[in-house]
């Protein structure tokens, strides 16, 4: 069977990926032999659903479907964006694409002289690359040095990279790469910071440990558990552990930041309030089509003025 | 006579100068054991992060908090030059996930991150932080109400959750006599 999911027209954020998903069939249905992604004219790829589709589509790639990709209107679309930040750099090579695959990489070409994008990068447990996160928060000092709390912020963004990319390494218990990226949009008034991985999820790896670890809260659902693991800070190893998402979620909250997780079947978004991080009820998402993983992405809202 | 001091940069045990990582704060982690096991006289550990760009929460649990915590009681693991906030909040988050007290020095002016001593020991723990070194009977004599014996189990708390270093001593009487030192 093919699986067809149509993005639509305009941006494509995280819901807007959700939605696609929705409305076609399950990627990783057991009666899938391929499927097909179309991004018609005008559809804008949003930087967080840009990795959260590289792990999809390693995902279906590694499970052995066909995949192609149809861009309507080309390199001069949104493939022409995507290929900027080395999307297809990092694309499995036997994914196809159309019109044709871009024949030289934009993020070769351009990277490091955009302001405001930072290529996306490779998480590798088999080649730890030191420098990846000075490499993703050195688009902050280029775009924001002028701001008078810019070393905070690039603080902050450096270390929730740190903190999400280790995650990668110490849990995802997967063979495909993690992938990591940086934006700014309207003109510096918002910044995202996204991780992505294909790993089993921070549920999955959490919750068989939480009878011995942490009784008390073996009973919460999913989404209280998470508002737990960034709010108070959780470790499959115990205790001492865990306050790495912990100190991220409240480097985060001082700018104000929304987060946006995905797991494997649901989709939580927390908001910042007075006691740290709280579930935003109104757009809690679960029995969603499966994407293996966790998907985080903190959406920075910053004050242009400052 | 003071308990010997070593300063010891952070910057020559690391490969590059941002730390980052589990693993990476594991490694250096068993250099810094070597180092203060090389070092048996020393006391306090004055650990200056100049030159060290930037370090996240998991490398700093890994490394000094961890050690602090390994050596608790027994020698001292303090911070100078210290000046950048975000690296100092990554301090903080470590050691008050691991419920380990850490010294921040800046001059002669100490504060402590991590853990703040209860209410009932902070009267103590200022005490000994305004000087070298100090004994129960000093504090008790300085403090109003304060017997010796209920300021000798003040210290003995702040020295058991890791504020203060202690030395056993022969006192005149010839008993047994601590004396506690801060850290730093």
């Amino acid at each position: 069977m093919t699986c067809q999911i149509n993005f639509q027209s305009g941006w494509i954020d995280a819901s807007a990926l959700e939605f696609a998903l929705r409305s076609g069939c399950e990627p990783h249905g057991a009666g899938v032999y391929e499927v097909i992604f179309l991004f018609p004219t005008g559809c804008k790829i949003m930087v967080d659903t840009a990795v959260r589709m590289l792990s999809l589509l390693d995902q279906l790639d590694y499970w052995t479907r066909r995949v192609r990709l149809a861009f309507d209107e080309g390199e001069s679309g949104t493939m022409g964006y995507l290929n900027r930040m080395g999307f297809f750099d990092h694309l499995a090579k036997d994914i196809e694409v159309s019109p044709a695959r871009p024949s030289l990489s934009g993020a070769e070409i351009y990277g490091g002289t955009n302001a405001g994008l930072v290529e996306i990068a490779g998480i590798s447990r088999e080649a730890k690359d030191n420098a990846l996160l000075s490499r993703l928060t050195d688009a902050l000092t280029r775009s924001c040095g002028t701001r008078t709390d810019a070393k905070e912020l690039e603080g902050a963004a450096w270390t929730i990279f740190a903190e999400l990319v280790d995650n990668i390494f110490s849990h995802s218990d997967t063979p495909l790469d993690g992938y990591a990226a940086l934006q700014l949009y309207s003109r510096g008034k918002s910044l995202k910071v996204a991780v992505s991985d294909s790993g089993r999820g921070i549920m999955d790896t959490l919750r068989p440990t939480l009878k011995t670890e942490f009784p008390a809260l073996d009973v919460l659902s999913d989404l209280d558990l998470l508002v737990e693991v960034f709010r108070k800070g959780l470790s499959r190893h115990g205790g001492s552990r865990g306050c790495g998402l912990k100190g991220s979620a409240e480097k985060a909250i001082k700018f104000n930041a929304d987060l946006d997780v995905r797991l494997p079947t649901g989709r939580v978004l927390l908001t910042p309030g007075k006691q740290g991080y709280r579930p935003n009820t109104a757009c809690c998402y679960e029995h969603l089509p499966l994407i293996w993983g966790t998907h985080i992405c903190f959406t920075f809202h910053l004050d242009s003025t400052r | 006579m003071n308990e010997k001091s070593t300063v010891l940069q952070l910057r020559d045990f690391m490969n590059t100068p941002e730390g980052w990582g589990r693993d990476q704060g594991r490694e250096i982690y068993n250099k810094l054991i070597g180092f203060v096991e090389a070092n048996p006289g020393t006391m306090i550990f004055k650990v200056s992060l100049r030159n060290v760009k930037r370090l996240d929460i998991s490398f700093a649990s890994e490394t000094f908090v961890e050690l602090a915590r390994r050596y608790r009681g027994y020698k001292g693991f303090c911070f100078i030059d210290l000046a950048d906030q975000d690296m100092r909040e990554n301090w903080d988050a470590a050691a008050s996930r691991k419920g380990q007290p850490m010294m921040v020095w800046e001059g002669k002016k100490g504060r402590v991150i991590g853990v703040e001593p209860s209410q009932g020991t902070l009267g103590a723990f200022k005490f000994a932080l305004e000087r070298e070194r100090a004994r129960a009977t000093e504090f008790a004599a300085a403090t109003p109400d304060m017997s010796i014996a209920n300021a000798s189990t003040k210290f003995k708390q702040l020295w058991e959750q890791g504020f203060l270093l202690r030395r056993e001593d022969i006192a005149e009487s010839g008993g047994v006599e601590f004396t506690y030192f801060r850290i730093g």
